[in-house]
């Protein structure tokens, strides 16, 4: 139901990705790790043409759309596919919180206002946000504004959700809220997209991960298979840079 | 409403009008420096809020700000001669010329002051602690740390803010200055062909500001060579 | 010589008369120039082609000669293009039929547009590129990303520029003093004339402009106070 051919993309002639193929089927969560400048991020906005690809084919449900011919409505029609959560959460500004949520709702699935606004109180509700409906973004906390992001994502009920990375910008103590919201998300079966450095997100929810470096995908598989047994070199350096810093045996050495 | 119109008249007019280019450049030249050390001092009065003076700034940059330059070339036109009688200086012949560049510098005095006083007010405090931490006070803290830094940043300001006067120069003629206004004027009572002359004038101011604007630009990047470039959001 | 004081005051009392056609002569070319000013700002911004380089030029030159230049081309070059148009096609209009009022307007517009544009422009600009991705995401178009979420923020945010600008052409309306349109500045200079009293009803004429400027800077407070709540912030 996500189907990803040849993509590829430059920025000012420096490649950035290098011939992506890719299938994702309903109601799997799929996680993407790699160093920063391995294209992870631009191959997610490729999935609703915030980028635009360069070369390839980009399917969403029913809606897929060739790079090189895309056109303005085609563009739209496969964004309406998917919902993003942002890394700095991006919510409009000048509405409130449940008019953030509303207005996906009104705007593109044409909601009436009384039944966008009933759909949205139970969305904050599951959220964790019931009380805040007349704040603005600016007077909640990082952790408050991601998952306000999340129900606004969760309010057009779409195909595919996509995670920009939704906890890097968020202090230590508020990345808990949101991950455990996400999770709860996962296991109701809809169908994720995540960019991510939480390697215990990734192992947790995950159905599949997928390692990518210098602009392309070095391995894919399960999490078992990734974390434990990974077939690639390069993702072996990768995962032993990030778990280094934080293993026992290290912590150990310091005490002494 | 005159002659017909003709064209080949708006080149030909062009050198007769660029020699009083001059006196229009003196006036600003002029009140921009006059104004630059009036703004300089008005500011300081206002960061360092002295009592009384820094309340007569204020009503100063308000009244100022608050009123049409065509009011303030006739307020000085008519009021300075009547003030400086009361102490038996008879000003009465002074050259119109004077008068503009008095209002005029009056004029970019406040405008200076309040740059340069929200200027002063964006250089970063920390800077300040830095200055008394490695000993000075707060005049060699100011005069030292804080005004050059300032400084580059009303830079962009104080430019647009001259580029903003030459063009309210043009106002000068009103009271009986001989500047490129005023021979125009003199022009369309010789000719009759205004539009030609306005037309003129029009691509005389047009070519100075496109040539200052240039100018600033080169000098902003020049001053902000050791600075990081920021990004700029042109989405 | 002194200054009549009193004379001040009967001064006021005349020129403020002249109030209602200064604020025509600033009302009404700044609502043409919100118009002409978002729509070429948006050309701009978009780089409509052909139309981009119009509007570049046309905001440069506007922003770049005196605005009495704008006031006096209108006033001497537009009734001749009239003229001309009308004989052509036989219209029949007089040019010197058509009130002054309308040149002063008509150039004002002009020279407000090319002003508001540069102020949205910039306003739209500082809007974050991420309100504009998060609007296509929730899957909006382009017009209603930048009617509903962008151009809402990009005003409340231009409000202090907004109010510089109604300021300077408030201060503007004076200079059509110049071709004899009657207006405060004008009035002014009636009274002076007739009365002999310069110095004393360009004091008064002073004061009102200085008045209106105050009730404008404070009305505009209290509106980007309201405007801008959304961005006051505290956690809660």
């Amino acid at each position: 139901m996500i189907y990803l051919k040849d993509i590829q993309k430059s920025f000012n002639r420096q490649p950035v990705l290098k011939g992506i193929n890719l299938k994702i089927g309903k109601g799997e969560v799929v996680t993407i790790l790699g160093p920063s400048g391995s294209g992870k991020t631009t191959l997610l906005r490729c999935l609703n043409f915030l980028e635009k690809p360069d070369e390839g084919i980009v399917q969403v449900g029913d809606i897929q759309v060739k790079s090189k011919k895309a056109t303005k409505r085609e563009i739209l029609s496969l964004r309406r596919q998917s919902a993003m959560v942002f890394q700095h959460y991006n919510l409009f500004a000048h509405k409130t919180v449940l008019e953030n949520v509303m207005e996906g709702l009104i705007v593109t699935k044409k909601y009436k206002k009384a039944e966008a606004k009933r759909e949205s109180e139970l969305l904050l509700e599951k959220v964790g946000l019931g009380d805040k409906h007349k704040h603005f973004p600016s007077q909640l906390s990082g952790g408050q504004q991601q998952r306000v992001g999340i129900a606004r994502a969760l309010a057009l009920n779409p195909e595919v959700i996509l995670f920009d990375e939704p906890t890097s910008a968020l202090d230590p103590e508020l990345v808990g809220e949101v991950l455990s919201v996400i999770k709860a998300i996962a296991l109701e079966g809809i169908t994720m997209v995540i960019v991510t450095h939480e390697m215990s997100f990734a192992k947790e929810v995950s159905d599949r991960v997928l390692f990518m470096d210098g602009g392309v995908i070095v391995e894919e598989g399960s999490p078992l298979e990734i974390f434990n047994a990974p077939k690639e070199e390069r993702t072996r350096q990768f995962l032993n840079r990030i778990s280094r810093d934080f293993s026992v045996p290290f912590l150990e050495e310091r005490a002494n | 409403m005159g002659k017909a119109f003709d064209p080949s008249l708006i080149v030909d007019f062009i050198p007769t009008l660029i020699y009083y280019l001059g006196v229009t450049l003196q006036i600003l030249a002029a009140s921009v420096l006059l104004g630059m050390v009036i703004g300089i001092a008005a500011a300081i009065l206002r960061v360092f809020r002295i009592p009384v003076l820094n309340q007569f700034v204020i009503l100063y940059i308000s009244f100022i700000r608050g009123t049409p330059i065509l009011i303030q070339l006739f307020l000085v036109f008519y009021g300075l001669p009547a003030i400086l009688l009361f102490i038996n200086i008879d000003i009465s012949r002074m050259d119109a010329l004077y008068f503009v560049i008095i209002t005029y510098a009056l004029n970019n005095g406040a405008h200076f002051a309040e740059i340069f006083r929200g200027a002063i007010k964006a250089v970063d405090y920390g800077q300040t602690e830095a200055a008394y931490s490695v000993g000075m006070n707060d005049s060699q803290n100011f005069f030292r740390i804080v005004l050059p830094q300032a400084v580059r940043i009303a830079f962009p300001n104080i430019a647009n803010s001259i580029i903003g006067s030459l063009k309210d120069t043009s106002l000068a003629f009103t009271i009986g200055v001989m500047d490129m206004m005023g021979r125009g004027e003199t022009l369309i009572a010789a000719t009759a062909h205004a539009l030609e002359v306005y037309l003129s004038l029009a691509v005389i101011y047009y070519a100075v500001v496109l040539l200052f604007e240039k100018i600033f630009r080169l000098y902003e990047k020049r001053i902000n060579r050791h600075h990081s470039v920021d990004v700029s959001v042109t989405g | 010589m002194t200054i009549d004081i009193l004379f001040i005051w009967t001064a006021f009392k005349e020129i403020i008369r002249a109030l209602p056609i200064t604020l025509i002569l600033t009302i009404l070319p700044l609502l043409a120039g919100f118009i002409i000013g978002l729509t070429v700002a948006l050309i701009r911004i978009y780089k409509v082609k052909f139309l981009s380089g119009i509007a570049n030029g046309y905001v440069s030159f506007f922003r770049g000669t005196p605005i009495i230049m704008h006031i006096m081309l209108i006033y001497f070059g537009f009734p001749l293009l009239i003229d001309q148009i009308s004989k052509k096609f036989d219209l029949g209009i007089q040019s010197n039929s058509i009130p002054i009022i309308l040149f002063v307007l008509t150039a004002l517009s002009l020279s407000s547009g090319a002003y508001l544009s540069e102020i949205f422009r910039s306003g739209i600009i500082s809007v974050s590129n991420g309100q504009m991705e998060a609007a296509y995401s929730v899957g909006m178009n382009s017009f209603q990303a930048m009617t509903r979420i962008v151009l809402p923020q990009a005003i409340a945010q231009s409000i202090p520029n907004f109010t510089n600008i109604f300021i300077g052409f408030l201060h503007t309306s004076s200079i059509a003093f110049i071709v004899s349109q009657k207006e405060m500045t004008g009035a002014a200079n009636i009274v002076a004339s007739t009365n002999l009293k310069f110095l004393e009803s360009f004091i008064a004429a002073g004061l009102i402009y200085w008045g209106l400027t105050i009730i404008a800077e404070g009305l505009s407070f209290l509106i980007e106070k309201k405007a801008t709540a959304y961005n006051r912030g505290g956690v809660q």
